[in-house]
């Protein structure tokens, strides 16, 4: 009931906001926050929500109040074009957040780009123009990163393995997906390893059972898997389901966490470039204070809580009276120390609006201990 | 043996979905579009009982399961009651409409993340392993059972007794069956409130099986070439449907490429609709009506 009253009061909230005033911060956001989709995005937007209500209530910044106008585009391309015209025309706003699925991106990017204003991705995939050699009005703070994520994961089963690895591998049949574990299989001869099965699975699929089966037909002993979370659990659960006794690797996303603790499964490795919640660092304490009331787990919390950070200090460098040229020009220069929620700074240079450098841990569930533990601490890769 | 226990657990799985749309059609001639959500909406409310009622899942499944009914009668009640009288056309432009609202509901009631009814009602979805080493999940082996107990007990209902006559009797004529004293509307109400029982429980093994969030409604979506290959209005078809359904899916996947699995279930429709395009086991005249 608590829930319900919540939301309602949120979309109230929303619906009856009153409008940006002249001297406030207005950041556009369109966002993915119904549909299938959605649990991947929605708490992104709402930490950035909590994280920006704190910093108002503490007297916002440089002065002023920093007004989040969040608008869901339901992953659909005309809404978020119509968002950004808004955004851009009657709102005034100093730049743009997209936080939703790529079919998203390209009116967005052709708006922002018209009106030379940053458009920040935050918890959506980063677009191939944030690294380098950058465009010059896109941005991204989001955690994972093609090609990337893979070398890691692959030389983490490298080091890890103890027999010769038969590797099958495990996607979803969206672009992104698709294109990474394609990137994984080429690395395959490189590593030594034994391709074993490669399984492309369409979304929304009933039953992940006939795929697992020729995952485990095809005698793999790991599995790596790049692709949304509730894909990546389901063909392990079945897997499991059919006796598989292999070693399984996948993305850490936002419910990373909460999901190891419900399979306890020790043979489940989540990599990623975000702290769990369970390290309890000073960051995690701060964020747990301040999320009382939100309507996502406070575990999930980690990857908006990051975007927030980054568009405060880029509120901040562009100066007391910030026009679109200076928030551009200040986030050409961003170094944000992430005091743990991260391995690496959110650092950004003339050409590099991804990041400059981009670490990963890998957790696991341990039944010895029956919690989950840290496998291995800050890896670092220099993105170039 | 492991291809064929997983085409039968698809396949059982779509024939309890199918059921739902088979009744609304063959009682009120209304394509229920919003189907998916109402099975969704049925696995969003076993969440919910399941939170409120803990285990074991005795208690919060005919607890989920009496809310889906009421669902269903109230979404005949308040929405489809009043499109007696008009264009079938607007009655299911309706149901698009109603799809469309209740995702947005179950968004904003039950948030968008990833949930998992079964750790909330106790339910361990232990393997269950099956001769020639095959093993399927508990949830897919109960949905197996459930699908064959709801046939059985339609097929004895519609034929056997008096309200499952009076549904066939409005189903076939509505102002004859009127005429002999049959209220249509009391019909009606019991399909809607049949079908919010046999999808919502699909939706909540569904849900006990693979967790549960918004991809539950598309699910029952992709289940539509399932009754349109069988016959709109035929249980019997929508059986063998779904079984031609599955095959084509596992097999596809199996033997040729796991994205072919994607269209497996269109190609079998459009070959139908090509040789025999009222469905396996429909009646010839509906699909003229159509």
């Amino acid at each position: 009931m608590r829930r319900i009253v919540a939301s309602l009061a949120v979309v109230g909230a929303l619906a009856c906001a009153p409008p940006a005033g002249a001297q406030d911060l207005v950041v556009g956001v369109s966002a993915l926050m119904t549909g299938p989709s959605a649990g991947t995005y929605a708490p992104v937007v709402e930490a950035m929500r909590l994280y920006f209500d704190n910093v108002n209530k503490a007297g916002g910044i440089n002065g002023k109040q920093v007004k989040l106008l969040i608008s869901d585009n339901q992953a659909d391309a005309s809404k978020a074009a119509a968002d950004a015209k808004k955004f851009l025309l009657q709102d005034n706003a100093l730049l743009l957040l997209n936080i939703s699925l790529s079919s998203t991106y390209a009116p967005m990017v052709a708006e922002a780009k018209r009106a030379e204003t940053p458009l920040l991705f935050a918890g959506s995939v980063c677009p191939r123009e944030v690294y380098p050699k950058a465009d010059a009005f896109l941005y991204c703070t989001t955690a994972f990163a093609a090609q990337y994520d893979s070398r890691f994961a692959l030389d983490f089963i490298r080091k890890t393995a103890k027999e010769p690895v038969k590797l099958g591998l495990a996607a979803m049949a969206i672009p992104i997906s698709r294109a990474e574990i394609d990137f994984a299989e080429q690395q395959l001869p490189s590593l030594g390893f034994t391709a074993a099965g490669k399984e492309v699975i369409p979304p929304p699929t009933a039953n992940y059972t006939p795929h697992a089966t020729k995952l485990k037909e095809a005698d793999a002993n790991w599995v790596y898997s790049w692709a949304p979370w509730g894909m990546q659990v389901k063909t392990l659960e079945a897997l499991r389901t059919l006796g598989w006794q292999g070693s399984y690797i996948a993305y850490a996303h936002l419910n990373a966490e909460d999901e190891l603790v419900r399979l306890k499964d020790d043979k489940l490795f989540v990599f990623g470039t975000n702290a769990f919640f369970q390290d309890d660092l000073p960051i995690h304490q701060a964020i747990k204070a301040r999320a009382t009331g939100a309507s996502y787990p406070v575990t999930q919390l980690g990857e908006g809580w990051v975007a927030a950070m980054a568009l405060e200090a880029i509120l901040k460098q562009a100066g007391a009276n910030p026009t679109r040229a200076s928030v551009s020009k200040a986030m050409n220069a961003l170094k944000v120390d992430m005091q743990g929620l991260r391995g690496a700074p959110i650092a950004w240079t003339d050409d590099n609006h991804f990041r400059t450098s981009v670490a990963y841990r890998v957790y696991r569930w341990d039944s010895a201990q029956g919690k989950v533990i840290r496998v291995t601490d800050w890896t670092t890769f220099d993105v170039k | 043996m492991q291809l064929i226990a997983n085409i039968v657990t698809l396949a059982a799985l779509y024939a309890l979905i199918a059921s739902g749309y088979v009744v609304v059609y063959r009682v009120s001639r209304v394509l229920n579009l919003a189907h998916g959500e109402i099975m969704m909406i049925g696995a969003y409310l076993l969440l919910t009982t399941g939170t409120i009622a803990g285990g074991p899942p005795a208690l919060a499944l005919p607890l989920a399961l009496a809310a889906s009914v009421l669902t269903g009668v109230a979404v005949y009640v308040v929405l489809m009651r009043r499109m007696s009288g008009e264009a079938v056309f607007a009655a299911v432009l309706m149901t698009i409409a109603l799809g469309i609202l209740l995702r947005g509901l179950a968004t904003l009631l039950w948030t968008g993340q990833l949930h998992h009814p079964a750790q909330f009602v106790g339910w361990k979805n232990a393997p269950v392993h099956l001769p020639g080493g095959a093993a399927v999940s508990s949830a897919a082996a109960f949905t197996v059972v459930a699908t064959v107990v709801v046939y059985a007990a339609l097929f004895a209902a519609l034929r056997y007794t008096r309200w499952g006559q009076r549904l066939r009797a409005v189903g076939e004529n509505p102002r004859l069956a009127a005429q002999r004293g049959v209220a249509p509307a009391s019909a009606h109400v019991i399909a809607w409130a049949l079908a919010a029982f046999t999808g919502g429980l699909a939706g909540m093994l569904l849900s006990l099986d693979q967790g549960l969030d918004a991809s539950v409604a598309i699910v029952g979506l992709k289940t539509f070439p399932v009754v349109l290959v069988g016959g709109l209005d035929s249980l019997l078809g929508a059986l063998a449907g779904a079984l031609i359904v599955a095959a084509a899916e596992a097999l596809a996947i199996h033997y040729i490429d796991p994205l072919v699995s994607e269209v497996a279930p269109f190609l079998v429709l459009i070959a139908m609709l090509m040789v025999r395009p009222w469905g396996l086991f429909g009646a010839r005249e509906e699909i003229d009506r159509v």
